[in-house]
């Protein structure tokens, strides 16, 4: 009588579970993967409505395009850094540092060296991943048992990017480069450099390689598993400190790649790197920390409240909005936007 | 029962302070410490030039700054890497004060130190709540924030009574003339201000913010308000260092948006690593041997470079700092000298 209650018992849940169709994980999978793109869509949406009821022709498609174009560079930046707090638990003060030496080595040898334009880009990308794995080896991995010693030694190790980029070039002036791509498109009537278009379609196909790359492949396994617990990672023969170094290697990459798609359109001068850092700290926040998806939504909202802060009221406050919104998101919802963990 | 009688015998140095103190001189760090100050108030008399002592104004002032930070940081394990916002608003409030509304100078400084304290408390109230790197992570923001905040021209224009511009306040007025009495007042402040951090150290509250840094989920489970307790030492913390703002911007005479950069801050830090992190009288040392090696190497090189790849070695090699080992060999030949 017993047995046979439970037997239905179970026969109900799992009924249950075929009539849901999918697992708990997997809907959650899909989830991630579509609320960003929802809150994208909504964000894109209403300032179209905007533009199309309330008639503010002057500077909507700027507001738009450059937005969208500073959203996707800065969500390069912010995926790695989330990524390496998400997996190691450090809060990587250098990266700003790391977007800085990208930034110079692309200068020095597209410039100043006159090479290759994508042999220069290979340079770049070869040798900002050597640099974050050296730095991870040498200076953070033995300083992983202090969470102050890692976080001093990541602000140390910004300013000697700093302070050793000031003592190669000499000047602190901005330097320009040539536009990635040459030639303007026409979109709303406005002209833009043909490069916005360019940086926003491969940002965002990196960022898409990079979530594909960490949900599909078995490192991306072994990078989520490090990331859920370290421990038992390492009891089920993952080695957690390599993946963590692979980690830092891939978000210094991230960085390299956010720095050759953004220094042609901006500039680089030797400061940049701490606007760049309170940018990604912004976002992160934003997002909550650690989570991918809420990085790249938290980016197009920083985006396009710079834009609109350009256009619309002055561009001399646009460096006070990562402020502003670190102070918001931490006072109205200190998970971030998607985070679901306790952590008051 | 006669180890009990030898206990309560040093309690008597309780009740006598004076004894307490002669007692004090005699040991070992009590006599380091009094030749130590014998040799800084009796510098001028080696030299009276307004650029020597200012070597050492300056490092009386940021070794207030940086044992601010070290009380935060070697205390209760919390970072702030922009305890420059603290720098920067003690050093408007006590200029503005001073230059506008003619404040006596010790008001000022202690409504600047005020103030910071106050915001002390609103961002430890935002921040400290929350488990993780939050701190450090929005001292940082905010410290940029108020840098381009005060830089912004438009609003330097619009209110000129709140924010005055990228130039800052100009001419404050100094405590002296004299750089001798200046040098003797800010060495007195400094002394006061750290005294006072390493007795908050060594009571029963430093004791509290020490069993948070170890672990603070037992310091909860034993019935301790960590945030309260990690925002209080915050608001010291931001006491001190707004002081230390006010200080300086008396002593170079004018308050810049600068003042806020995270520059000063990575200082701070600098000073606490090479005396020893949790050690306030290290932060002392530690900025008395930057301001020495920043005047001996400045012409050699950029002292940024310089510094971050020592602290780079020290915080990779020695996490302790340099005084804590440096004391133990001296206290080694302090023995070998008495015949112990």
């Amino acid at each position: 009588m017993m047995e046979t209650k439970i037997k239905t018992d179970m026969e109900k849940d799992l009924n249950k579970k075929k009539k849901r169709g999918l697992t708990r994980t997997q809907r959650q999978k899909i989830l991630n993967i579509i609320i960003p793109l929802i809150v994208v869509a909504v964000i894109f949406l209403v300032l179209s409505l905007t533009y199309a009821f309330f008639q503010v022709p002057e500077g909507f498609p700027q507001i738009l395009i450059f937005g969208s174009t500073h959203g996707a560079v800065v969500s390069l930046l912010a995926i790695g850094l989330s990524l390496v707090y998400g997996v190691g638990g450090v809060m990587n003060l250098a990266h700003g540092g790391f977007y800085l030496m990208a930034g110079y080595i692309f200068y020095w040898t597209v410039v100043t060296f006159s090479l290759n334009f994508f042999l220069g880009i290979i340079i770049v990308l070869i040798s900002i991943s050597l640099i974050g794995g050296a730095s991870y080896l040498l200076l953070i991995k033995p300083l992983m048992n202090s969470p102050i010693g890692v976080l001093m030694v990541t602000f140390a190790i910004a300013y000697f990017f700093q302070a050793l980029i000031l003592l190669i070039v000499q000047v602190s002036h901005p330097l320009l480069m040539d536009p990635l791509i040459p030639g303007s498109i026409e979109i709303l009537g406005v002209s833009f450099g043909a490069q916005n278009i360019l940086i926003i379609i491969l940002s965002l196909s990196i960022v898409l390689g990079v979530s594909i790359f960490i949900n599909k492949t078995k490192l991306g396994k072994s990078i989520r598993a490090v990331a859920q617990d370290k421990e038992a990672a390492m009891l089920a023969g993952i080695n957690a400190n390599r993946i963590l170094m692979y980690v830092v290697m891939i978000s210094a990459l991230l960085a390299g790649v956010a720095a050759i798609l953004n220094v042609p359109k901006e500039y680089i001068s030797p400061y940049v790197g701490w606007g760049i850092l309170i940018e990604s700290f912004a976002v992160v926040v934003l997002g909550g920390l650690g989570n991918l998806p809420g990085s790249v939504v938290g980016s197009f909202i920083l985006g396009y409240a710079t834009s609109i802060c350009n256009y619309l009221i002055d561009p001399s406050f646009a460096a006070l909005i990562p402020g502003i919104v670190i102070v918001i998101t931490l006072i109205l919802r200190p998970q971030g936007l998607f985070g679901k963990e306790e952590i008051d | 029962m006669s180890k009990i009688k030898e206990l309560f015998k040093r309690s008597d140095l309780v009740d006598k302070p004076l004894s307490r103190l002669k007692y004090w001189s005699k040991q070992f760090k009590g006599s380091l410490t009094l030749l130590c100050l014998l040799g800084l108030f009796s510098f001028p008399l080696l030299t009276q030039n307004p650029y020597y002592l200012g070597i050492f104004i300056n490092a009386a002032i940021f070794s207030v700054f940086a044992a601010s930070w070290n009380f935060l940081a070697g205390f209760t394990g919390q970072v702030s890497f922009g305890h420059a916002i603290f720098l920067g608003m003690g050093g408007y409030f006590t200029a503005a004060l001073i230059r506008y509304l003619n404040f006596p100078w010790f008001v000022s400084l202690l409504i600047g130190g005020v103030v910071a304290l106050g915001m002390a408390l609103v961002i430890g109230i935002i921040c400290l709540r929350l488990r993780g790197p939050y701190l450090a992570l929005a001292t940082m923001a905010l410290g940029v924030f108020l840098m381009s905040l005060f830089n912004n021209e438009i609003l330097g224009d619009a209110t000129d009574w709140l924010f005055f511009g990228s130039q800052g306040i100009d001419r404050v007025p100094p405590i002296s003339s004299n750089s001798v009495v200046v040098f003797y007042t800010y060495l007195i402040i400094m002394l006061v201000s750290v005294i006072i951090m390493i007795l908050i150290g060594r009571s029963n509250f430093g004791t509290v913010l020490k069993s948070i840094r170890d672990d603070d989920t037992g310091a909860e489970a034993s019935g301790i308000n960590i945030t309260k307790y990690k925002v209080i030492a915050f608001m010291i913390s931001g006491f001190f260092a707004g002081m230390a703002g006010g200080l300086f911007s008396m002593l170079t005479r004018n308050v810049a948006p600068a003042f806020f950069q995270p520059l000063y801050s990575f200082y701070a830090i600098i000073m606490t690593t090479i005396g020893g992190l949790g050690l306030i009288s290290g932060s002392v040392l530690g900025a008395f041997v930057f301001f020495g090696l920043e005047w001996l190497l400045s012409d050699l090189w950029d002292p940024v470079f310089l510094f971050s790849i020592i602290l780079i070695i020290i915080i990779r090699f020695a996490e302790e700092g340099l005084l804590r080992p440096a004391l133990e060999h001296l206290k080694d030949l302090w023995d070998l000298l008495i015949g112990k």
